[in-house]
C-alpha cells in the first residue's frame, strides 16, 4: 500500500521516550532506587564441571550488615528450563559451567556482599570438562545430565551421547539427486561462540509485599516468562508475583528468554528478599553478565550441495552441531532453526540435514538476535559463492539462477507467495557496483542473501483506554528498547483513531495490568503487537463512533475521526470533539477500551491458504585485505531489505543497520575465548572485542517495496534478518581480494594471517 | 577514611563525602544522584560514562572522585535549557539516533566536548571524538547523522538563523 493513503504511517517521526533518553533521566533498571532496600550478589561456580560436596555458609551469615545468605537448599525443589527443565535456580548437586549460580547474599553494601561471599565455604569435586560438541557427543565423553533422557527422535544407529535435541530436515531423495549431480561441492564451516553484549547490566529487584505478594522489577525483554518461572520456583500462584518492566538499555535477545536470560537472577532476587525481609537489588557486573548470562551459540556445519552445469541446485545435505551450552536454553529453538537454514532459502528439491543440539560445559545459548541464522547463512552463503568458483559463474548470476518463485516450497516455508530475493539481489548488486567498480589492490568485492521467519509463534493482545481529553493510553505485552512499541505502535494508534501521536502513550509492562505476551522477542513486535493495537483502537474508534452518533443524530457508520474531531462524512460542519464523547462515556460504559489480539493460528490458517512472504534481504561490500597484518577494512557496505509494508522507515533502518554492525564484529573481531578448564579468557570490555565507530563502514541501507506481510498493513518483522549475511558477505569479500576462503570466525587479523599461511603451503 | 570532595557539577557546586576508591561515576550516580551518567563496563571502554572534566571528556569510571575535588564537571543533565533541549541533543531525536538510548549521554557528551572545540568537524574529527564510545544498537550510522545535523545547527544559531528540521 502507498504510503499517500496514510496520515502518519510511513513517517519517520521522532521516537516516543526520546526526550528522557537524550535528557539522562533515571528510567533504567540500573537507575531504580528502591527505599530501604539492599544489595544482592550471586556466588557462582568456579568449576565448569564439578560435583557439590558440601556449602558451608554459616561464617557469612554470621557477618555483620549480613541479611540473608541463600542456596539450594533454601529454595523449593523445583527446576526450570526454556525448552527441557533440567536445571535449579542456584545448583544442587553439580554446577555445569563456570558461572553457574552457587549461593546468594544479602547484604548492606556492595562491599558486604563480596566479603559475605568469600566465606561462603564449598567444597567441589572436579569432574571432566568437555567443551567442544562433538567431542561431547562422543559415546567416551563424560556424561552431563544423568537426569536427561536422549532425544526420542534421534536417528537411528546415532550412538551418541549428550545431545539435547535433534532437528532432522528431509525432503526429497537428496542420496539420487547428489549422484546425478554435475558438480558437488562438500564444506566445513564453523562459528564461534558470541555475547549480545547490550550496554544496560542486567538488575532485579525483588520486595515482598505486605499483603505477601512479590513485586519483580527486571529489565527483561520478556517480563511474562519472567513472572511464570519466579512464580513456579518460588511455588506461587501467578497473581501474586507482579513483575514490573523498568526501561531497557538494549537486550538483542539476550534478555528474551525469561529467567533462563539472566541465569534465573529474577527467581534468586526474589528470595533473597523473602528471605532478608527487605526490598533487594542485584545488578551484574559486565564481566561476571559475559560468563554467566545467555550466548550466540557458536555452530559447526557440514555443508554438501550437488549442481548442474547450468548452475541448477539439485540437491543439500549437510550436519550441524550447536553449541547448547550447560542446559537447554533456547539451544533448541536455536540449533533447529540453524539446521532448517542450512536447507538455504533457494529453490532446492533434495535436502537432508541432521542437527545436533549439544550439552557442553560452558554458557547458556539464549535466543540471540536471529538465533541460529545468521551461523548457518555463513555457512550457506560462502559455500553459495565456493560453488559459484567451481562453475566458473558469476556468484550474483548463480544466486539468481536459484531464486524460487511464487508458489515454490523452501525449508520451513511450505508455500511462498511474494518472493523479493531476487529484487534485493539486483539491488543489492547494482548499489555495490558489480561487476563496474574497479577494485584496488588487495580489494574485494562480496555479496551474500539472507532470509528470516515472517510469522509464526505466539499471540499477543493490546488495550487502547481513550481518556476524556482525547488522549489514549496503550497497554501491550512488549517491552521498548529502541522498537516497535514507540516507534510504529503509537503511530498505528494514531493513525487509526486520528489523532496525533502525541497524544497516544504506550506504557511499560506491569504484569499485572499489561495483557500476557511471548515478550519483545523474534522481530515480532510490529506483527503481533501492531496487529493487537490496530484492531484495539479500531475496536475503539467503533465504540466512540456508536457514542458519538446519538450526539450527532447519525449512523455510526457515516462517522469519521480526523482531527481529534468525529465528524459526519461529507459533512464537515457536523462534529463533535473526540474529548467530549470520550467524556461523555463516563454516564455510558464508563471508558471507551478497544481491545485486539494477534490470532496467530487465525495468521496461520491465512498463509496456509494463500501461502507465505518471508523477508529477505542481500548485504554487499567491498573490503581491503592488509596482505601483512591480515586486518580487513570495509570500504563499501550495503544492505537491502525487504520488510514489507514500513510504517516507520528510520526505525527499520536503524533495526537493518544496528543487526548488521552486530553480525559485522562477530564476523571480524567478536568471540567468547575460552581455556581448557572452560574459564572465560575474555569477559570484561577489555577483552571482548565490538566494533567501534572506526572499524564500522557506514551502512548504506535500501527498502524494497511490494512484497506484503502478514502484519499490520502488510508489515514485517525487521529487527533481527539484518544479521543474517553479513559474515559470509564479507567472507566472500576476502576471497573474491585474496582468491583464500576462511571458513572460521572470526575474521580476524590473526585468523586472516593463519589462513593465508595454510593456503601457501 | 572518608574524604571530603567539593565539585562543580553542571555549575552547581556541591560538596559529599566519598571513600578514597571511589570513582568519579559512583559518585555522581549514588552520592549527587545524576542518573545520566550511566553505568556499563566500568573499565573505561565503553563510554557510558562520559562526563566533561574541566571541559575535556572523560570516562568517569576510570577517574577517581577524589580527583575530582575543585573541578568543573557536566553531565548530560546540565545541557538542556530548562525545557529547551541542547542542539546535540535534539538531533539525537531527530535523526532516530537514539534506539535503547542508554549509550546516548556519553555520545551527547562526547559530541558535545567536539563541537565546543571544532564547529565544522571532519568525518575523521567526529570518528576519532566518538572513538570511545560503544553504541550496539544503531551501527553508528544515524549517530553520525545526528551529529552533522548538530553541527549544521549550531553554525546556523551562531549565524543568527533559526534551527529547524531537516526533510
Amino acid at each position: 500500500m502507498a504510503k499517500a493513503e496514510y496520515t502518519v504511517l510511513g513517517t519517520s517521526i521522532a521516537r516516543q521516550g526520546g526526550v528522557e533518553r537524550v535528557t539522562g533521566a533515571g528510567i533504567y533498571g540500573i537507575d531504580l532506587n528502591l527505599p530501604d532496600a539492599v544489595r544482592g550478589g550471586i556466588l557462582r561456580s568456579q568449576y565448569a564441571h564439578a560435583k557439590i560436596v558440601s556449602i558451608d555458609t554459616s561464617e557469612a551469615k554470621a557477618l555483620p550488615g549480613v541479611y540473608a545468605v541463600v542456596t539450594a537448599a533454601d529454595a523449593p525443589d523445583v527446576k526450570y528450563g526454556r525448552t527441557y527443565i533440567d536445571r535449579y535456580m542456584l545448583a544442587k548437586h553439580k554446577v555445569r559451567y563456570m558461572g553457574d549460580p552457587v549461593a546468594a547474599v544479602a547484604a548492606d553494601s556492595q562491599a558486604v556482599v563480596k566479603q559475605a561471599m568469600k566465606k561462603i565455604k564449598v567444597v567441589y569435586e572436579p569432574l571432566p570438562v568437555v567443551l567442544d560438541p562433538e567431542e561431547t557427543m562422543k559415546p567416551g565423553a563424560p556424561t552431563l545430565h544423568d537426569d536427561m533422557p536422549l532425544p526420542a527422535n534421534l536417528p537411528k544407529n546415532a550412538n551418541v551421547k549428550n545431545v539435547c535435541s535433534y532437528t532432522g530436515v528431509h525432503v526429497g531423495d537428496p542420496e539420487k539427486a547428489m549422484a546425478e549431480a554435475d558438480v558437488v561441492v562438500e564444506e566445513v564451516y564453523e562459528t564461534k561462540m558470541i555475547h549480545p553484549q547490550y550496554l544496560e547490566p542486567r538488575i532485579a529487584a525483588a520486595r515482598l509485599e505486605a499483603d505477601g505478594r512479590i513485586t519483580v522489577w527486571a529489565n527483561a525483554q520478556a517480563p511474562f516468562s519472567v513472572r511464570t518461572d519466579v512464580a513456579r520456583l518460588l511455588k506461587l500462584p501467578l497473581n501474586k508475583v507482579r513483575v514490573l518492566s523498568t526501561e531497557l538499555g538494549g537486550g538483542f535477545g539476550g534478555k528474551a528468554s525469561g529467567i533462563t536470560s539472566g541465569a534465573a537472577i529474577e527467581p534468586i532476587c526474589a528470595l533473597l528478599a523473602i528471605k532478608a525481609k527487605r526490598p533487594v537489588m542485584i545488578v551484574l557486573d559486565k564481566a561476571e553478565e559475559t560468563i554467566s548470562t545467555t550466548i550466540r551459540s557458536g555452530a559447526k556445519m557440514y555443508i554438501k550441495t550437488g549442481v548442474k552445469k547450468d548452475g541448477t541446485i539439485v540437491a543439500r545435505t549437510g550436519k550441524v552441531v550447536y553449541d547448547a551450552g550447560a542446559y537447554s536454553g533456547f539451544g533448541a529453538m536455536a540449533g533447529a532453526r540453524c539446521t532448517q537454514m542450512l536447507g538455504g532459502w533457494y529453490l532446492t528439491p533434495n535436502v537432508h540435514i541432521d542437527g545436533y543440539v549439544v550439552y557442553t560445559n560452558k554458557q547458556v545459548c539464549g535466543p540471540v538476535r536471529g538465533p541460529g541464522g545468521p551461523q548457518a547463512a555463513f555457512a550457506v552463503e560462502s559455500h553459495m559463492d565456493s560453488i559459484a568458483a567451481k562453475l566458473k559463474m558469476d556468484p550474483v548470476e548463480f544466486r539468481l539462477k536459484n531464486v524460487p518463485k511464487s508458489g515454490d516450497k523452501i525449508v520451513g516455508v511450505p508455500k511462498l507467495r511474494d518472493i523479493s530475493l531476487g529484487e534485493t539481489v539486483r539491488i543489492a548488486a547494482e548499489k555495490i557496483g558489480w561487476g563496474k567498480t574497479k577494485l584496488g589492490k588487495n580489494q574485494g568485492i562480496g555479496i551474500a542473501t539472507g532470509s528470516w521467519i515472517e510469522s509464526s509463534g505466539p499471540g499477543g493482545g493490546a488495550m487502547v483506554k481513550v481518556n476524556e481529553d482525547g488522549s489514549t493510553t496503550v497497554h501491550i505485552g512488549k517491552i521498548d528498547m529502541g522498537t516497535a512499541p514507540r516507534f510504529g505502535i503509537p503511530m498505528i494508534v494514531a493513525e487509526e483513531l486520528g489523532i496525533p501521536v502525541n497524544d497516544v502513550m504506550v506504557v511499560n509492562v506491569d504484569t499485572d495490568a499489561s495483557p500476557w505476551d511471548a515478550g519483545t522477542v523474534g522481530s515480532r513486535s510490529i506483527i503481533v503487537s501492531g496487529t493487537a493495537v490496530r484492531l484495539a483502537a479500531i475496536d475503539a474508534r467503533n465504540q466512540i463512533f456508536k457514542l458519538a452518533a446519538s450526539q450527532l443524530e447519525a449512523s455510526p457508520d457515516d462517522l469519521e475521526i480526523k482531527d481529534k474531531q468525529i465528524r459526519v462524512k461529507g459533512t464537515p460542519a457536523k462534529s463533535v470533539p473526540l474529548a467530549t464523547v470520550a467524556t461523555a462515556a463516563h454516564n455510558v460504559i464508563g471508558e471507551v477500551v478497544g481491545h485486539g489480539y494477534c490470532d496467530s493460528k487465525l495468521m496461520a490458517a491465512e498463509e496456509k491458504a494463500h501461502g507465505n512472504s518471508p523477508p529477505f534481504t542481500t548485504h554487499a561490500c567491498i573490503v581491503e585485505v592488509d596482505p601483512d597484518t591480515g586486518n580487513v577494512k570495509i570500504l563499501k557496505y550495503v544492505a537491502v531489505h525487504d520488510v514489507g509494508f514500513v510504517i516507520h522507515p528510520v526505525a527499520v533502518e536503524g533495526q537493518v543497520e544496528g543487526a548488521a554492525a552486530m553480525s559485522i564484529g562477530q564476523a571480524l573481531c567478536e568471540q567468547v575465548v575460552f581455556d581448557n578448564n572452560g574459564r572465560t579468557m575474555n569477559p570484561s570490555f577489555v577483552d571482548y572485542l565490538m566494533p567501534t565507530i572506526n572499524m564500522m563502514p557506514r551502512i548504506e541501507t535500501t527498502l524494497v517495496h511490494g512484497y506484503p506481510g502478514a502484519g499490520p498493513y502488510g508489515a514485517k518483522g525487521a529487527g533481527e534478518i539484518g544479521c543474517v549475511p553479513p559474515m559470509a558477505a564479507i567472507a566472500n569479500a576476502i576471497y573474491n581480494a585474496t582468491g583464500v576462503r576462511i571458513r572460521t570466525l572470526p575474521l580476524s587479523p590473526e585468523n586472516v594471517l593463519r589462513a593465508f599461511r595454510e593456503a601457501k603451503r | 577514611m572518608s574524604l571530603t570532595i567539593k565539585v562543580t557539577v553542571n555549575g552547581k557546586s556541591v560538596s559529599a563525602g566519598a571513600e578514597p576508591s571511589t570513582s568519579l561515576l559512583e559518585f555522581l550516580r549514588d552520592t549527587l544522584n545524576y542518573k545520566g551518567t550511566k553505568l556499563c563496563c566500568n573499565t573505561g571502554e565503553c563510554g557510558a560514562c562520559t562526563v566533561l572534566f574541566d571541559g575535556k571528556p572523560v570516562n568517569s569510571c576510570v577517574v577517581l572522585a577524589a580527583d575530582a575535588d575543585g573541578a568543573q564537571v557536566v553531565t548530560v543533565e546540565g545541557l538542556a535549557d530548562g525545557e529547551k533541549l541542547h542542539p546535540v541533543q535534539q538531533a539525537f531525536i531527530d535523526t532516530g539516533a537514539v534506539q535503547c538510548g542508554y549509550c546516548t549521554p556519553g555520545f551527547i557528551i562526547s559530541v558535545k566536548a567536539l563541537l565546543d572545540r571544532k564547529k565544522h568537524p571532519t568525518a575523521a574529527e567526529i570518528e576519532e571524538a566518538v572513538s570511545g564510545n560503544i553504541c550496539r544498537c544503531t551501527g553508528y550510522a544515524k549517530i553520525v547523522d545526528a551529529i552533522e545535523l548538530a553541527a549544521e545547527r549550531m553554525e546556523d544559531s551562531t549565524l543568527g538563523l533559526t534551527s529547524g528540521g531537516r526533510s
